[in-house]
């Protein structure tokens, strides 16, 4: 480990001064795309704490006695999942076709690179379409988001979830934008580098939240065991 | 805007990017410093209301009933608005976006934040939350008197002062600060990590980083807590959820909720809470390590430990939160679990006050405004940290909970305490931000008024907690075990704190005078070793290094350094400029 390696430097030394000037530890212009990734993989622990707190509560929520599971008896709306097997699609398609505009934009085929952004934001904005789809079904078949907490936590949970895509896409946009302005590729590499990252993080989030959500009472109370709640 | 201008100066002198307008100078701003100063001035000028509102309070407190427009349920708005404006946005909002702001990038040898637009939008939105925050004051029903704690169910239930819409502008007042805090805390962090000059190794970095940097990281893993916590409560208030709120009956009706946790909340919260104490404090330890050692003319005593101490009372910080919960019921055995992490979090907190005091024996204690302030930090902070130790144990906690002991506590140990590091931050660093000093009379005086008023203030009200007068009271009423004389106290203390908050003053107008007619300070004027005083203009302007920007060779901690001329070498100095140093020591000694 590197940093307890750092942290037992004694800088006060006269010999650190010396070891310095042999290695030239620090490279004097700012890296920007390091700088971008170090900002993104610190925004990415900070969504993980959020979601993490929040199935930490909804964990302990499942085991209180009011507690309705969305699944697990046929009338219940996830027993049968399709509708969310579809969107998870849509977000697995974009997820994938992010890396190949990259791929493109590596290659500087200009074309390509329009397709797969078109498609990327269609696909996500079909996840999104698609989520909005499921929530006006269960507000018609009477699952509002007061009736019961498992209907709570899932607007609550997907909605959250929905939000960190929407900025995505704003994102994603603006890097489109740069892109029809310069026409640089290897700016735009660069980028979607970071953008893909913060896709697949999505997708990841969005299958255990699909898990969770999806899981029926016995499913709850055995992770509830197993976490000691 | 075009992409030269969002980047800045971040890595490289461009010319064409330093603004010209007094719009994009000191509006829209993405220079670090202007931002740091519109941070300070708005997290100050908020400061100033909650200053006022604990004067509101503590005039009800010394002289009940004399006052018509304070009442029972105003009182409480005051205590609830005061709490959180001081710990969030004042002490946050000033410790990290202002100083933070102000010295990261100069202390570390670069140009400006990595992404200085962020840092733009970070501080217009600090100030929308502020707004939505304020505006609470002007709608029906007022601001939400819940207690800074917000605890539910009585935040949002009928017969809580400001339960309409109060709650709801704080609760999203919050959630709107903590976007803002992202913002910047991702900046602040990655600045760090990727902008250092070259030579700026993570161990050569001055305290003040460390400190600013370990906060910063804990501020972007607790923060998530307190949006969690507000979102859900938002949800429970507007949409009739219920992750927080029980089965209940109010005013004699029954509620739609079931089935949701209260202590719930208090859990999330205090993941939250604690830290907080952190995000505020260790920024503190920080800079008041670097205003000891430049004015005791002295390496800091134990750099690495201080170091050591300030990531593991960062990391110990997120274990301990449930030691503000010892009433809730908890079981017992977590009881004993969080009084023992909270004892440990001691043993680094010691060190480092050992190591302050090391670094002050035998040094050359230039007993400057600052150097005075950094001191009293030292008194009012060990006091404040023994009795945390009190409160830590399960035991103690228990009967003084809820009481006056708790409140001298904690503003003993997290609002006097970074108050008085913000000082001696604001008279050491004043001539870098304005090339001007701060006048020392009034200083001193300011000093003096402070530190022994706040402890006229919050001495006696370690007392009053043993006697068990309860907090957050709006009067104390007829009570066997409350004598006379506890009231006679209470009056002492509110005329204490009445001198303190006009003392104050005293300090805002030193600030504005000194801004324009202080006495000039030349470069460097207390003969400081780290970066932020080695700029090629004084104060340093847009960009920070002119053509070129500087390489770190040393440490930041080279003080009384023998047969050196003015006795330091500043951290950017070649061993050829320091032997220089040297020959210039013995031709001065020849001549004598």
């Amino acid at each position: 480990m590197q940093i307890f390696k750092t942290l037992q430097i004694k800088p006060w030394l006269p010999q650190e001064l010396e070891q310095e000037q042999e290695t030239n530890l620090f490279p004097s212009v700012l890296n920007r795309d390091k700088a971008a990734t170090t900002a993104l993989k610190f925004f990415l622990a900070v969504v993980s704490v959020i979601f993490l707190l929040f199935t930490i509560t909804f964990l302990q929520r499942t085991q209180s006695f009011d507690f309705q599971a969305l699944s697990g008896e046929p009338w219940l709306p996830f027993t049968n999942a399709d509708i969310l097997l579809q969107n998870s699609t849509y977000l697995l398609v974009a997820s994938i076709s992010i890396i190949l505009a990259r791929k493109f934009a590596e290659l500087e085929n200009f074309k390509g690179v329009i397709i797969l952004l078109t498609a990327t934001s269609l696909f996500t904005l079909l996840f999104i379409g698609g989520q909005v789809q499921v929530w006006q079904q269960l507000n018609q078949s009477g699952f509002y988001i007061y009736a019961n907490p498992a209907n709570s936590y899932y607007f609550l949970l997907t909605g959250m979830h929905a939000l960190h895509i929407i900025a995505g896409v704003l994102v994603f946009i603006r890097c489109i934008w740069h892109f029809l302005l310069d026409l640089s590729y290897q700016r735009l590499a660069s980028r979607l580098k970071l953008c893909a990252l913060y896709w697949h993080f999505l997708l990841f989030i969005w299958l255990f939240l699909f898990f969770l959500l999806t899981s029926d009472t016995e499913t709850f109370k055995t992770i509830a065991l197993f976490c000691g709640f | 805007m075009t992409e030269m201008e969002n980047i800045a100066i971040a890595d490289q002198v461009d010319h064409s990017s330093h603004p010209n307008t007094f719009l994009t100078k000191y509006v829209w701003s993405q220079d670090h410093k202007v931002i740091a100063i519109q941070y300070s001035i708005t997290a100050i000028a908020v400061g100033l209301i909650a200053l006022i509102l604990s004067g509101i309070m503590r005039l009800q407190l010394g002289f009940p009933n004399e006052f018509s427009f304070i009442d029972p349920s105003s009182y409480l708005q005051f205590v609830t608005m005061h709490g959180m404006i001081m710990v969030i946005y004042l002490l946050t909002a000033l410790l990290l976006g202002g100083f933070g702001n102000y010295l990261i990038p100069l202390m570390i040898g670069a140009r400006d934040m990595v992404f200085p637009y962020l840092n733009m939008l970070s501080y217009w939105t600090y100030l929308l939350s502020v707004m939505v925050l304020v505006s609470s004051f002007f709608v029906s029903g007022g601001p939400t008197g819940a207690g800074w704690t917000l605890y539910p169910p009585q935040a949002i239930l009928s017969g809580t002062p400001g339960a309409d819409a109060g709650i709801l502008l704080m609760l999203i007042s919050l959630v709107i600060f903590i976007v803002a805090f992202t913002m910047g805390g991702l900046n602040y962090v990655s600045t760090i990590l990727q902008a250092r000059a070259k030579g700026m190794t993570l161990m050569r970095m001055p305290l003040t980083i460390w400190g600013i940097f370990v906060a910063t990281i804990l501020g972007l893993l607790a923060f998530p807590a307190l949006l969690v916590s507000a979102i859900m409560m938002i949800f429970d208030k507007v949409v009739g959820t219920s992750f927080f709120m029980p089965a209940i009956l109010s005013l004699g009706e029954t509620l739609d909720h079931s089935g949701g946790s209260p202590i719930l909340f208090q859990h999330l919260f205090w993941f939250f809470g604690h830290p907080e104490v952190y995000i505020v404090a260790l920024p503190a330890f920080g800079m008041v390590s670097d205003v000891i050692a430049v004015h005791a003319r002295k390496n800091i005593f134990g750099y690495r430990m201080m170091v050591w101490a300030i990531i593991a009372i960062g990391g110990l910080s997120f274990v301990v939160w449930a030691h503000h919960m010892y009433v809730s019921g908890m079981n017992p055995y977590f009881g004993f679990f969080f009084a023992t992490t909270t004892l440990i979090i001691a043993i680094p907190t010691a060190l480092k006050v050992y190591n302050w005091l090391l670094t002050l024996w035998r040094g050359n204690i230039h007993l400057t405004v600052p150097m005075l302030f950094a001191i009293g930090f030292i008194f009012t902070f060990t006091h404040g940290g023994l009795t945390g130790l009190m409160l830590g144990n399960v035991i103690i906690d228990l009967p003084l909970s809820d009481t006056y002991f708790v409140v001298a506590h904690f503003h003993m140990v997290m609002g006097v305490s970074p108050i008085m590091v913000l000082f001696a931050a604001i008279y050491h660093w004043f001539p870098l931000f304005t090339g001007r000093f701060l006048n020392n009379k009034l200083g001193k005086f300011h000093f003096w008024g402070t530190f022994l008023g706040t402890y006229a203030i919050y001495l006696p009200m370690h007392y009053l907690g043993f006697l068990g007068v309860p907090r957050r009271y709006f009067a104390m009423g007829e009570t066997d075990f409350i004598p006379e004389s506890a009231q006679t106290l209470n009056a002492g203390i509110t005329v204490s704190a009445i001198i303190v908050g006009l003392v104050q003053l005293i300090f805002i107008a030193n600030v504005i005078w000194s801004t324009f007619k202080g006495k000039k300070s030349g470069r460097n004027p207390w003969q400081a070793t780290s970066l932020e005083w080695q700029t090629a203009q004084f104060p340093p302007g847009h960009g920070n290094w002119g053509e070129k920007v500087p390489q770190v060779h040393r440490w930041a901690y080279d003080y009384s350094v023998p047969q050196v001329k003015d006795d330091f070498i500043p951290q950017n100095f070649s061993p050829e400029e320091v032997e220089y140093l040297v020959s210039e020591q013995n031709n001065t000694q020849e001549k004598k």
